[in-house]
């Protein structure tokens, strides 16, 4: 009973990470209609920037994630302007040419910045909580509360606030909205804006129970279209719903199945999802 | 103003050009090690998730090289500026073997390091066939002097040979439940077999297998609390140090009072620098360099904190490469040869005694076996006390 305690908070602190990042992805998607594969590089820059923030500046650690995700909701922008508004009409393999491309210049710059070793960055968020006999510890805790407080506040952005209805609008009928007045191309800056802001705060939140390194994205990115695939491309709640059903379902395959089942549990889900129900969880995906 | 029209065709055919005028050069450059330059090759991971490991050995035969240079090296009267040139593969074993065949062909490089076994074996099918060059392997994998290649000189301990006494240091007490937390990767699981082996010989109870691969979990809290659920008295784990040292924190802050048995890609010296050193009580490893008193330890020491960084500390990757490169240089001194692959390889028994003090570092070779493996005698592991003391025990190495 203690290790199903044990590991269903392990599996709510891992879900809240891949909520937030995977969230980003699915807005992407929404939007534009591409698969961005460097979401998961700027994952790993936004733990970077974090990192850069609380060690190397040394302000405290939750404005060095604030500053972090202001810094990647710059590069987002930049990354939108400069890749794929310039390939807004070409074939979609070209998006996904260019993305992959994203992704090792992402890499690339951490590594000559950072360099290849491992860094480590301590949360001021130490020790640990008996929870009926499990050993939680509070940067776990903090993780799910964080992602919780931070999947609700976007929830209000975008269903209530004008900025956010205009994402929404835009995912929904690109050339109504525009002809209402909704700029697709300001909207498109201010989604990848957003998920690169949302990919930061996840990092910044793993990056202490983890290590920095810059291929930390590759198995995250894999993970996050995992969730998306089987929450339904382009869909807020499924990206939720998905993020966590996945974490859990990775955490429980391996507690009582076998550890390499859990490293392949998302594969599985993938392969399952396209065969049952390609649409997803949520078929919101709109075919255009 | 009109805007000037370039034939799309016209472009093509000038990038093409301009490419083909780019290659040429480039070869001609490449090609262009002078008659006083000795050129030693190295293929490793520059980039990517290996790229820090791949790093360190560059450094380390870097160091060696700039030390030979500073000393000067003569080989059959004739004064030469050795020379280190990196390609990155990405730890691909496919891209190792195609960048030791360029190395080879076109710097003339006679000796090509290459620091993973897929590389390595890749690059032994072409050693000995067209292109003739001798392969400093640096892998514990025994794998890869048991294939009978003439031109493979073998660099670290193979890991054989730490099972058995790691396995005697920590069940003195009568530990008998192994935990197996080891890392996914190839090289991790014949280790995690090995050890199951040894552990199960001696009555021992292996517990359920719970590797993962280091590089890919985003939170070892799982894999550790599914590891300690079963209560090992002993956990074998490693994979670079970081996250090792990473998990092995885990397991303490869990609770974990027992042993830890550490496969050699775990450091000491890199764990102490990413946890508190006080979790690494009882645990058995490789031995950290800093703490051979060998005659050039302190300068190599010193010269990795001068010219590479003093942030990290000077590991076994980085200390036997450092001798290695030596040994090649020194090799090709008493056989007077800079480009006979052959006989470099064949005056390496003698060499390794000619090799100046201030290379011997970290248990410097006192032999080369007939399959090729560089050995030390005087092996030795190390064991970190429950008081936070290192003692060293010594590594019989198995008969090649």
């Amino acid at each position: 009973m203690t290790l199903f305690i044990q590991q269903l908070f392990d599996g709510l602190a891992l879900g809240g990470v891949y909520c937030l990042a995977a969230i980003g992805l699915t807005l992407i998607f929404g939007v534009l209609r591409i698969p961005n594969l460097a979401h998961g590089t700027l994952y790993m820059l936004g733990a970077y920037v974090t990192y850069f923030f609380l060690v190397t500046v040394g302000v405290p650690y939750v404005a060095a994630i604030g500053l972090a995700a202001v810094v990647l909701a710059v590069i987002g922008v930049l990354l939108e302007r400069v890749v794929f508004h310039p390939l807004r009409n070409a074939p979609h393999t070209h998006h996904m040419i260019a993305a992959v491309g994203a992704m090792f210049f992402f890499q690339a710059v951490a590594q000559a910045i950072w360099g290849a070793d491992f860094r480590r960055m301590d949360s001021p968020i130490s020790g640990s909580v008996t929870i009926l006999g499990a050993q939680i510890s509070w940067q776990r805790i903090v993780i799910v509360v964080t992602a919780v407080i931070v999947l609700g506040l976007l929830t209000w952005f975008i269903k209530r606030s004008i900025h956010g209805q205009t994402i929404e609008a835009i995912e929904q009928d690109r050339t109504g909205s525009s002809l209402v007045g909704i700029s697709p191309s300001r909207v498109s800056m201010l989604t990848f804006g957003l998920a690169a802001a949302l990919a930061t705060v996840a990092a910044g939140l793993v990056a202490p129970i983890n290590l920095l390194a810059p291929t930390m994205g590759d198995a995250l990115s894999l993970k996050v279209f995992a969730i998306i695939i089987l929450g339904g491309l382009g869909s807020l709640p499924g990206a939720i719903v998905g993020g966590f059903t996945l974490a859990l379902a990775e955490v429980m395959t391996s507690t009582y199945v076998s550890a390499a089942a859990g490293e392949g549990i998302a594969f599985a889900v993938i392969v399952l999802v396209l065969a049952i129900r390609p649409t997803g969880l949520f078929a919101r995906a709109v075919q255009r | 103003m009109a805007p000037m029209r370039i034939r799309p065709g016209a472009t093509v055919t000038a990038a093409v050009c301009a490419g083909v005028l780019l290659a040429t050069s480039a070869c001609g450059g490449g090609g262009g090690s002078g008659s006083d330059t000795i050129v030693i090759g190295y293929s490793g991971p520059l980039s990517g998730g290996a790229a820090a490991y791949g790093k360190n050995i560059q450094d380390g035969l870097q160091l060696a090289i700039d030390e030979l240079n500073n000393q000067g090296v003569t080989v059959d009267g004739e004064q030469y500026r050795v020379e280190l040139r990196s390609l990155d593969d990405q730890y691909a074993p496919d891209a190792a073997a195609t960048n030791a065949q360029r190395l080879a062909e076109q710097d003339d490089a006679a000796v090509v390091f290459i620091p993973h076994a897929g590389g390595i074996q890749a690059a032994q099918e072409l050693n000995s066939s067209r292109t003739e060059f001798l392969l400093g392997a640096y892998s514990s994998d025994p794998k890869i002097v048991e294939q009978g290649n003439e031109l493979t000189m073998m660099i670290p301990p193979s890991f054989e040979s730490y099972a058995e006494p790691f396995v005697d240091k920590l069940t003195r007490n009568g530990e008998s439940r192994l935990g197996l937390l080891g890392t996914a990767s190839e090289y991790g699981q014949e280790w995690t077999k090995l050890v199951t082996q040894e552990w199960k010989s001696r009555g021992g109870q292996v517990l359920s297998d719970n590797s993962i691969d280091y590089g890919t979990v985003s939170d070892f809290a799982g894999p550790v609390s599914r590891t300690l659920a079963e209560n090992p008295d002993v956990i074998f784990l490693g994979g670079p140090s970081q996250p090792t040292a990473v998990i092995i924190e885990e397991a303490r802050r869990q609770g974990y009072e027992g042993s830890f048995l550490l496969m050699d890609q775990a450091k000491f010296e890199e764990m102490e620098e990413f946890t508190d050193p006080k979790n690494l009580n009882d645990a058995i490893g490789v031995k950290p360099v800093r703490n051979y008193d060998d005659p050039g330890t302190e300068d190599l020491l010193d010269a990795y904190a001068e010219k590479v960084t003093k942030k990290r500390p000077v590991t076994s990757e980085v200390a036997l490469n450092y001798q290695s490169a030596a040994i090649v240089v020194a090799a090709m001194e008493q056989a007077g040869s800079i480009d006979d692959p052959t006989a470099i390889r064949e005056a390496i028994p003698d060499a390794i005694g000619e090799v100046g003090e201030q290379f011997h570092v970290s248990g410097f070779p006192t032999e080369i076996t007939d399959a090729g493996h560089l050995r030390n005698q005087d092996l030795e592991a190390a064991y970190r006390t429950p008081d936070g003391e290192y003692e060293y025990l010594p590594i019989e190495q198995p008969d090649e």
